[in-house]
């Protein structure tokens, strides 16, 4: 009897004695039902489900198809008639992506944020030299720049970049982006409920985006100008948020002095 | 709900259409009454002899029986003027609407991969007048230059499948072999053969249709694995409450008296726009379309429940265009 990976887990995790009861439930087909919890969206991550996918099964085929042919056609609507011609559907069939050529963009975005928690492990937390989170991010950056290589559409990238910017497409590609910034501090271990939650995935969100870009012309062994380029932006990430605390923390401490002033003064604040 | 709309309409409405005739007017007394003969008024007998379902024709409930012929009625006595009252009612902007659906579905092969090249077939419901059948070979001979597409004109009423072969009679398509015409119920397209159409499309006709589940399932039957339906209809509600008013206002009480002033047909313009009014949400017709084993366009997650993004909305949300791709 074969079991699909999800019910196997939630078999293995229940008590030895309610395992038969499980398995009858599964063998009467009682957790098929349509709106079972790990096929529809939630908007909290779940460390026990895995995501759902991110395309329905039919257009994963035809984009991942599709995909592969981005190196020789670029992000075009020939690379996506090949696909669909290798997945076994007809021309007319390109109606299942309205956006065109955009769909394939935003295939590549959401498989490659999908698959980076496989690319980087990090070691526990309890382990002997633990890593900042600094240094977690700058791997994570690099890890998905280099998803970008194994792909092969860095000699593309201009292209893709040119169909995110038009403006019919920005809100969708932003949205990419913010959610690719909040992946990665996710996995970096960043657990911040405070104002920087939102200032600290806007300026990785930045970083990533102008060093994507300088990959896409990076003519150096290994990306290594792209790595560097990166080391500065950080270190400057560093300066600049060093500078803005530090001003904010001064004028916190003049703001409570003045107040102190007046109040010696006799005004009733 | 019933009451209130009912209410609405008799206030938007200048006077009673049934009880209407026009003392200056002979022609409208001609055409309406001829209509009014044919049909019993459901209000006397709801369910007559021909079954006891009932389902709406506008506002009005009358035998499932019925609903075609009353239909037919309707476009039999529009037929002749349809496309001026069309230019008319919406200002021109449903030729926008039928341009861009057309453009949208991108019909004709582009890059051919059998050698000779093998067109589409398109089936073209409630395509009576030849508007997108027209747009459909226009498109893929000078975009696509794809001269072997060819389109199958289908409809119920002769009188509209007149008109659209006169069109066709004097065009460059004529004698060309690309297009066909049919008279059928696109609730039971026998004479179109299993898994033989690359693009079955419907023009603002789905909502005249008494089974919309049975011609969507009769669409899939037809359609080859891959194969598009889609389909550009009228929305009931706009997203937008203040422009819905307006809307309303511009629908209930212009679009009948354009009718009865340039087509001298009242009766049927109200029929067109209490038909637009009980036409399925967007939602409704997706989740309908998903239904009958399409799969919806568009969706960016694999959650079979969410079909936002599934449809296209025209015009603020006047008109959308839905389309379903069949399975491999």
């Amino acid at each position: 009897m074969s079991l699909p990976a999800s019910t196997l887990r939630a078999v293995l995790r229940t008590p030895t004695n309610l395992r038969p009861l499980l398995l009858l439930q599964h063998r009467l087909g009682l957790q098929s039902s349509p709106r079972n919890p790990s096929s529809s969206t939630a908007s909290y991550h779940s460390y026990d489900h895995p995501a759902p996918a991110p395309y329905p099964p039919a257009e994963t085929a035809i984009l991942s198809a599709a995909l592969a042919h981005v190196p020789t056609t670029g992000f075009t609507r020939t690379a996506l008639t090949t696909g669909l011609r290798e997945a076994g559907y007809p021309e007319i069939s390109l109606n299942l992506f309205p956006k065109g050529a955009f769909e394939l963009v935003r295939y590549h975005l959401v498989t490659q944020r999908t698959q980076l928690n496989t690319r980087v492990q990090f070691p526990d937390h309890d382990s002997a030299a633990p890593i900042s989170v600094g240094r977690k991010v700058r791997s994570l950056i690099l890890a998905r720049l280099r998803g970008n290589a194994d792909a092969g559409v860095v000699g593309r990238w201009q292209e893709a970049v040119a169909l995110m910017s038009l403006a019919e497409n920005i809100p969708a590609s932003l949205k990419e982006l913010s959610l690719l910034a909040d992946e990665m501090w996710f996995l970096a271990g960043d657990v911040s409920v405070d104002s920087s939650w939102y200032t600290k995935r806007a300026s990785l969100a930045g970083v990533y985006a102008a060093t994507e870009l300088f990959q896409s012309t990076d003519q150096s062994t290994d990306f290594r100008d792209t790595e560097q380029f990166l080391d500065r932006r950080l270190e400057e990430l560093r300066t600049v948020g060093g500078a803005v605390s530090g001003t904010i923390e001064w004028m916190g401490f003049q703001g409570g002095a003045m107040v102190n002033l007046l109040r010696s003064k006799g005004v009733r604040i | 709900m019933a009451t209130s709309a009912s209410h609405a309409v008799k206030r938007l409405r200048l006077t009673n259409a049934q009880n209407w005739v026009c003392r200056n007017c002979t022609r409208r007394t001609f055409t309406s009454s001829s209509i009014l003969a044919q049909q019993p008024r459901p209000s006397n007998q709801p369910s007559g002899n021909n079954g006891d379902k009932t389902t709406h024709f506008g506002f009005e409930t009358v035998a499932e029986g019925l609903k075609a012929s009353r239909v037919g009625a309707v476009f039999s006595s529009v037929a002749s003027n349809y496309d001026t009252m069309n230019d008319l009612m919406s200002l021109g902007i449903h030729r926008l609407w039928k341009d861009h659906f057309v453009r949208s579905l991108d019909p004709g092969v582009r890059h051919p991969a059998t050698n000779p090249p093998q067109g589409q077939r398109i089936l073209d419901i409630a395509g009576g007048t030849g508007d997108i059948a027209f747009r459909m070979l226009d498109h893929s001979t000078n975009i696509n230059h794809d001269r072997q597409t060819s389109v199958l004109v289908s409809d119920i009423n002769p009188d509209m499948l007149g008109e659209g072969k006169k069109r066709f009679a004097a065009s460059p398509y004529h004698g060309t072999g690309r297009v066909d015409f049919l008279e059928a119920n696109a609730e039971n397209l026998d004479k179109v053969a299993d898994s033989s159409i690359d693009l079955y499309t419907v023009a603002f006709g789905i909502r005249n249709f008494t089974h919309k589940d049975k011609a969507l399932r009769e669409a899939y039957r037809v359609l080859k694995p891959g194969g598009v339906f889609a389909c550009l209809e009228f929305t009931p509600q706009l997203a937008n409450p203040v422009l819905n008013a307006l809307y309303k206002r511009w629908s209930f009480g212009a679009i009948p008296l354009i009718g009865q002033i340039v087509a001298a047909d009242r009766d049927s313009y109200q029929y067109l726009v209490e038909s637009i009014e009980r036409f399925p949400s967007q939602y409704e017709f997706a989740s309908m379309i998903r239904d009958a084993g399409f799969l919806i366009p568009g969706r960016t997650d694999a959650d079979s429940e969410n079909l936002e993004g599934g449809w296209e909305d025209l015009s603020m949300g006047i008109a959308a265009i839905h389309k379903g791709v069949k399975p491999l």
